[in-house]
């Protein structure tokens, strides 16, 4: 009969206890639809990351990602030939790479110059579909390049305009070739399309003298689950080369979604702490107008024990009663979103490129983030309630007639 | 012997100006007694009355429940013992809002953990013994001041108490509603040999009790019989 009297001691100021139930409704919903933009936010740049820039895995001769030197790279032959042993690779792309110096009469930027075939490329850095002026490149045209919108800003260059690419080759001696500008490109991260400039791997082998080999290999699995294997097993067979997953050639992502569990967590604790307050000072209220029925319920023989627990269950159901609707609200709004996308190129398209992230979110909330947010709410409801219990406990036994 | 009260002294302010609700007060009930304190406002029966039943402590002097001294008692303890000896009845009827007349009475009963099929049966009987076995589900809300006083008596008979101690039991009620809950509490005193303590200034009250304690400034100024005008 407690939870009865708990149960029925909440209508009994309706107006109130709605308030109660409106702001934890209102913040369970806040928080969780806010952290699904978040997490969102964060698929949102692992997928941009991983299919638009680093691959699942990538590797490299042991010694080439410390400065990049043209002379650190891998026998073609044999990478095709150990990526054969793993059907979980789906789908790979080799590459010459090395820092340059791209040049026009406006001024010259370090980039990093990627050679390519234009076709298999497309496998794991789809940058035809972001081509916005101009055409990708063709094998059948020789001395292009393909250079992104930002890159082309920054330098005033245009679709058609010449460059000069100046570099160092495999004995460290400068070479330089003249290239025309075939299209530029826009994808979703700007500070990556800024630093990569793209031509035909045989055009960059017969600069740098690294014809039949590559500097990285890119490659997207099947199923990300095998990505340990995978790196696992070309680490054994390819003594000179390093395979490393996304996680470490884009710590900075990986980074970004590690903390998002915390920061869910934080964004939780915040808003419940706010709506402690509310809850603590409305069950307070309800103990000091009931005080002379509390000292009744003693005088006729309710013990403190449950006296402290009928204000707990009251203070839990009134909490309760609030996070199952903002559990609901939280559920439909974010299925809702996560289908229709949040679109904000219109007001933040250009800043959230800038940061590498997609200018559409799709918000979605991992099942442990609700979880946690309920085991938070049931938390604060008990600690909420602990003080107007033990208000109530104390209060003198006897009743005014 | 039910209650025993001896040298009992209730003072406020002690260390400036004393107010003495009780002044040294005896008292000595037996069992089945059917008992008025009576005096003006302010003499001190509500006081004296609250102490008799743990709801106060007196600043000296001893009460004893069925050779139980209140005195010895933890807070929890003496909350059981109320819970098990002693029935209240407020002037104010105090019946929870949120529960209807037959869920008041079940109340008691279940913090007495008593099993449902025997609680059943005796809200049934306790309703039938207030004549009000048609309003089991009646919230208080909707029953009249005499009907939420008779609930109140039967809430405070579900604990089979030796003893119930009554706080002005009619001061809310019309003529007819306070004569019928006297006609109770006298059945009751009469057939179930229960102990009534009143605290009261209402004639219809004393003229019913068989003995009258008079208190005055604290003080008991006379302890004698009533004698009931037929």
């Amino acid at each position: 009969m407690l939870f009865l009297i708990s149960w029925r001691n909440l209508w009994r100021y309706p107006a109130r206890s709605f308030l109660i139930m409106g702001s934890v409704v209102l913040g369970v919903w806040a928080g969780l639809f806010t952290n699904a933009i978040y997490f969102g936010m964060g698929e949102s740049r692992k997928t941009i990351a991983i299919r638009h820039e680093v691959s699942h895995i990538q590797v490299h001769h042991r010694k080439f990602q410390d400065d990049k030197e043209a002379q650190f790279s891998l026998s073609v032959d044999s990478l095709e030939q150990a990526f054969r042993a793993y059907p979980e690779i789906a789908a790979y792309s080799l590459r010459t790479v090395g820092s340059a110096m791209v040049a026009n009469a406006s001024g010259s930027r370090g980039i990093t110059l990627n050679g390519i075939d234009p076709a298999r490329e497309q496998a794991t850095r789809p940058l035809k579909d972001f081509l916005v002026a101009g055409d990708y490149l063709d094998t059948a045209l020789a001395h292009r390049v393909y250079l992104s919108t930002r890159l082309a800003e920054r330098m005033n260059l245009e679709v058609g305009n010449k460059v000069v690419l100046t570099m160092l080759d495999t004995a460290n001696n400068i070479v330089a070739g003249a290239f025309r500008i075939c299209g530029l490109f826009k994808s979703a991260n700007a500070p990556f399309d800024e630093q990569n400039a793209y031509l035909l791997k045989h055009e960059l082998d017969a600069l740098l003298g690294t014809t039949g080999r590559a500097h990285e290999a890119a490659m997207m699995l099947q199923d990300e689950q095998a990505i340990g294997k995978v790196c696992a097993g070309l680490n054994a067979s390819l003594p000179d080369a390093l395979a490393e997953d996304w996680t470490v050639i884009s710590p900075e992502t990986a980074l970004v979604l590690q903390s998002l569990d915390q920061f869910a967590i934080v964004f939780i604790l915040i808003i419940l702490l706010a709506l402690a307050f509310g809850i603590v000072n409305t069950m307070l209220m309800a103990v000091l107008e009931r005080s002379r029925e509390i000292r009744m319920l003693q005088a006729i023989g309710m013990n403190r024990t449950r006296l402290f627990f009928m204000v707990l269950f009251e203070t839990v159901f009134l909490t309760i009663a609030g996070l199952l609707p903002g559990l609901l609200l939280a559920w439909l709004s974010v299925a809702w979103m996560g289908r229709t996308g949040l679109d904000l190129s219109r007001v933040a398209g250009d800043l959230m490129r800038s940061f590498g992230y997609g200018a559409v979110i799709y918000p979605y909330l991992p099942a442990r983030t609700v979880v946690q947010t309920v085991v938070l709410v049931f938390i604060t409801a008990l600690l909420s309630a602990i003080f107007p219990a033990l208000r109530a406990i104390k209060l003198r036994q006897n009743p005014p007639a | 012997m039910v209650i025993d009260a001896h040298n009992i002294s209730k003072i406020y302010q002690p260390d400036t100006v004393p107010v003495y609700a009780v002044n040294n007060v005896h008292l000595h009930i037996e069992k089945g007694e059917f008992t008025a304190l009576v005096g003006p406002s302010g003499s001190g029966k509500t006081t004296l009355l609250n102490i008799i039943g743990g709801l106060d402590q007196p600043t000296s002097g001893q009460v004893l429940i069925n050779g139980t001294d209140l005195s010895t008692l933890s807070p929890n303890a003496l909350i059981d013992f109320r819970l098990h000896n002693i029935g209240f009845v407020f002037q104010s009827y105090n019946l929870l809002p949120v529960l209807s007349a037959g869920e008041n009475i079940e109340f008691i009963m279940l913090l007495q953990k008593i099993p449902a099929s025997e609680r059943a049966t005796r809200v049934r009987e306790l309703l039938q013994a207030v004549g009000l076995e048609d309003k089991k589900d009646a919230r208080p809300a909707q029953l009249s001041g005499g009907q939420q006083q008779r609930v109140a008596v039967a809430r405070a008979l579900a604990s089979k108490p030796q003893i119930i101690l009554a706080d002005e039991p009619t001061a809310n009620l019309d003529g007819q509603s306070a004569a019928n809950l006297l006609d109770i509490m006298e059945k009751l005193n009469r057939e179930a040999h229960i102990t009534f303590l009143f605290s009261t200034h209402d004639k219809r009250v004393i003229d019913r009790a068989r003995r009258v304690i008079t208190l005055v400034d604290g003080s008991v100024a006379s302890d004698t019989a009533a004698v009931r005008t037929e």
